[in-house]
């Protein structure tokens, strides 16, 4: 195949062996850790529709991040992106047009951003630590403007669940593979990855930096928009004020911890998908070992700092060599 | 004081009139105008004091080069672990020095993840942020403790005395040394050019270990005036306080890449910002009809505008035109560029890294 992507560098190959083992790991620890009434298959059954959203998003994002910019609003457009579901549930549109819309909402958003990049020029962490203040408060207004009497929840009602109960396996599923054959054979994430490696050698090229840009955040915008309609879909009541809150964290750090250089130049899908997966396998684990929850935030942060830490101290300890010899 | 401090000082005078008109539009009209004015500004004085306190450290993180994400949780933290102590006069001697005990070890952990594993300080800071804020709910759980106002003399140290008396100390005396001293022309050069200052003979792990210390040194200060003004922590505490003080800094002019940095700037840029929320709160009652929504949801679209009008102002000059055709980065590989901007993988590059590429 012309387009076959190259194999990933020394760093990336050791980061997504050290991920496959831990989450096989993890996994055996479950197996043994499980008490009555959990059955293993039901645990592997629930993973797509459980992590799934932070699934989606992440792989939105390292594309993004592959490019050499960042979304750090994620969060909050998935709240918008939930305001105008819930308006539209409110006025009882048709599922349909509402899921559309959901989708729609946060790839427009996504676009938006990328539009302020290029506009204004200013780096993408700043126009987006923006955007998370701002696409906040669009939240919010966008919903008391859209529904008079509101009082801070809008009700998902059964005829638009269906995409994070029945359907949310098949959703993320269906995703993650396109997302993984497409960044294995397609040319698109590897000019993303060539702009986040060098500007100037990508322009030289003649990739277009506008439009790569534009065109990661556009892949990331729909993934991002199907992450919000899993994740919108799966509560009863949809809190524009605290809804994916936070989101962005664990995100950002599934994608670096699945050995995405957050620099940009340096990036793989898989790899997000098994930070992902360590994350939730994490969490599942430490919920069957009995570990208080309180106790559950302090391990996933300790846990991104260790494994990026120790491969921060890798790098070091190997540029010292070859200065050495 | 330049162009850009009078900009943000006009700024702060339109706010403080717009809103006091609005304010009295509303109803809010019992005394003198000059009255309201000043009772108006020591409120919002007492009510950014954390601010102020994280900005100071803040500024200088982003004058390095570096920047500190984990400021909110970490003075979120010192409060948890404050409140998580009994009230009374041996409050003092026992929590007063573990606290500070506490901030001095949460800085030290920041800068030594940066400058001795070499981790880029977004994701060392990162990291111990989602970190520092899970030790909150190992702390305090779920319960929301208020010892501090039976503590005596602790709340006052959430007011005006205090409050003004800490922005002198720290932003009168200590800003102006640092202003003068070799230290900040380092800890910029740091910021400008790691590569450099280390080919300079400069001590890069030194000043920047310096540098993130300070700043957990100042969340105990932020988590001090805190707690003096609203008595109770939990572990939610000051959750994305942190967005608020990057804001406020780089509004003052401090680029976030690194090399420019100005104390006077950020100090107004809080005050921008915290008269800003302020006003939002008072106009509120005018607003109630005239808007089809709640105004202060009109905060997080101001900060948002506000944070990236500030950067694209200061970035108007230098480094514009990457994008442009024939325009040339004299920079390295992996430097600061328009997309990612954000510095460099290795957090600190040591010489031989640039010249073997």
């Amino acid at each position: 195949m012309s387009f076959a992507a190259p194999p990933p560098s020394r760093f990336l190959a050791r980061r997504l062996g050290f991920l496959a083992a831990s989450n096989a790991v993890l996994l055996v620890c479950l197996y043994l850790r499980l008490e009555e009434g959990a059955s293993f298959e039901s645990i592997l059954g629930a993973v797509a529709r459980d992590a799934g959203p932070v699934l989606l998003a992440a792989l939105g994002l390292t594309g993004i991040i592959a490019a050499g910019a960042i979304d750090l609003s994620i969060g909050s457009i998935i709240a918008v992106s939930g305001s105008v579901f819930g308006i539209l549930i409110h006025r009882e549109a048709t599922p349909l047009f509402a899921w559309t819309a959901c989708v729609g909402t946060a790839a427009l958003l996504s676009l938006l951003n990328v539009g302020l990049v290029l506009a204004l020029r200013v780096s993408a962490i700043i126009v987006t630590l923006g955007a998370l203040a701002a696409w906040r408060g669009l939240a919010l207004i966008v919903a008391e403007i859209g529904i008079p009497e509101f009082n801070g929840g809008l009700t998902v009602s059964a005829p638009y669940a269906p995409p994070g109960s029945d359907h949310a396996n098949a959703i993320v599923f269906a995703a993650t593979v396109f997302v993984l054959v497409f960044a294995r054979v397609a040319k698109t994430p590897r000019t993303w990855i060539a702009l986040g490696d060098s500007l100037e050698a990508a322009r030289l090229q003649g990739l277009r930096p506008g439009r790569v840009l534009t065109s990661s955040f556009a892949a990331g915008g729909v993934l991002l928009g199907l992450s919000a309609l899993v994740h919108v879909t799966q509560l009863g009541t949809i809190e524009p004020a605290r809804l994916a809150r936070g989101f962005e964290l664990r995100v950002v750090g599934a994608v670096v911890l699945g050995g995405t250089n957050i620099f940009g130049g340096e990036a793989s899908w898989l790899g997000t998908a098994l930070g992902v997966l360590l994350l939730h396998f994490l969490d599942l684990t430490l919920v069957y070992a009995g570990v208080n929850p309180y106790w559950r935030e302090v391990i996933v942060g300790a846990a991104i700092l260790v494994v990026i830490g120790a491969d921060c101290f890798l790098h070091r300890e190997a540029k010292r060599l070859r200065e050495v010899s | 004081m330049n162009r850009k401090h009078a900009v943000l000082i006009a700024l702060l005078v339109l706010e403080v009139v717009v809103f006091t008109m609005l304010e009295r539009a509303g109803g809010a009209a019992s005394t003198g105008v000059a009255e309201h004015v000043a009772g108006y500004l020591a409120g919002v004085l007492e009510q950014s004091a954390p601010a102020l306190a994280l900005a100071f450290g803040m500024t200088l993180v982003l004058a390095t080069g570096g920047i500190d994400l984990s400021v909110g949780s970490m003075a979120a933290l010192i409060a948890c672990v404050l409140a998580s102590f009994e009230p009374g006069a041996s409050f003092w001697y026992t929590a007063v020095p573990a606290g500070l005990a506490l901030s001095l070890v949460l800085g030290l952990t920041n800068g030594l993840l940066i400058a001795g594993l070499e981790m880029p300080p977004i994701i060392a800071t990162l990291g111990t942020m989602i970190l520092y804020r899970g030790f909150c709910f190992v702390v305090l759980g779920d319960l929301e403790r208020a010892p501090f106002f039976d503590v005596p003399g602790w709340p006052a140290l959430g007011e005006l005395p205090f409050v003004v008396a800490m922005v002198a100390v720290l932003w009168g005396g200590a800003g102006t040394w640092v202003a003068r001293s070799r230290w900040r022309r380092e800890v910029l050069f740091l910021g400008g050019n790691r590569v450099a200052a280390r080919y300079a003979g400069l001590r890069v792990f030194r000043r920047t270990v310096e540098v993130y210390t300070i700043s957990g040194l100042l969340a105990f200060l932020a988590a001090v005036t805190f707690t003096a003004r609203n008595f109770s922590a939990n572990a939610e505490t000051l959750r994305g306080f942190e967005l608020e003080v990057i804001v406020a800094v780089v509004l003052g002019g401090t680029r976030v890449e690194g090399g420019t940095a100005s104390l006077l700037g950020s100090f107004l840029g809080v005050l921008v910002i915290a008269l800003l929320e302020e006003g939002l709160r008072g106009a509120s009652l005018w607003a109630e009809n005239a808007l089809p929504f709640h105004p202060s949801h009109l905060r997080y679209i101001v900060l948002g505008l506000l944070l990236v009008g500030a950067v694209s102002a200061n970035s108007r000059r230098g480094t514009r035109g990457v994008w442009r055709k024939g325009a040339v980065r004299s920079s390295p590989r992996r430097s600061p560029d328009r997309l990612g901007g954000k510095g460099s993988r290795d957090g600190i590059d040591s010489p031989s890294s640039n010249s073997e590429e």
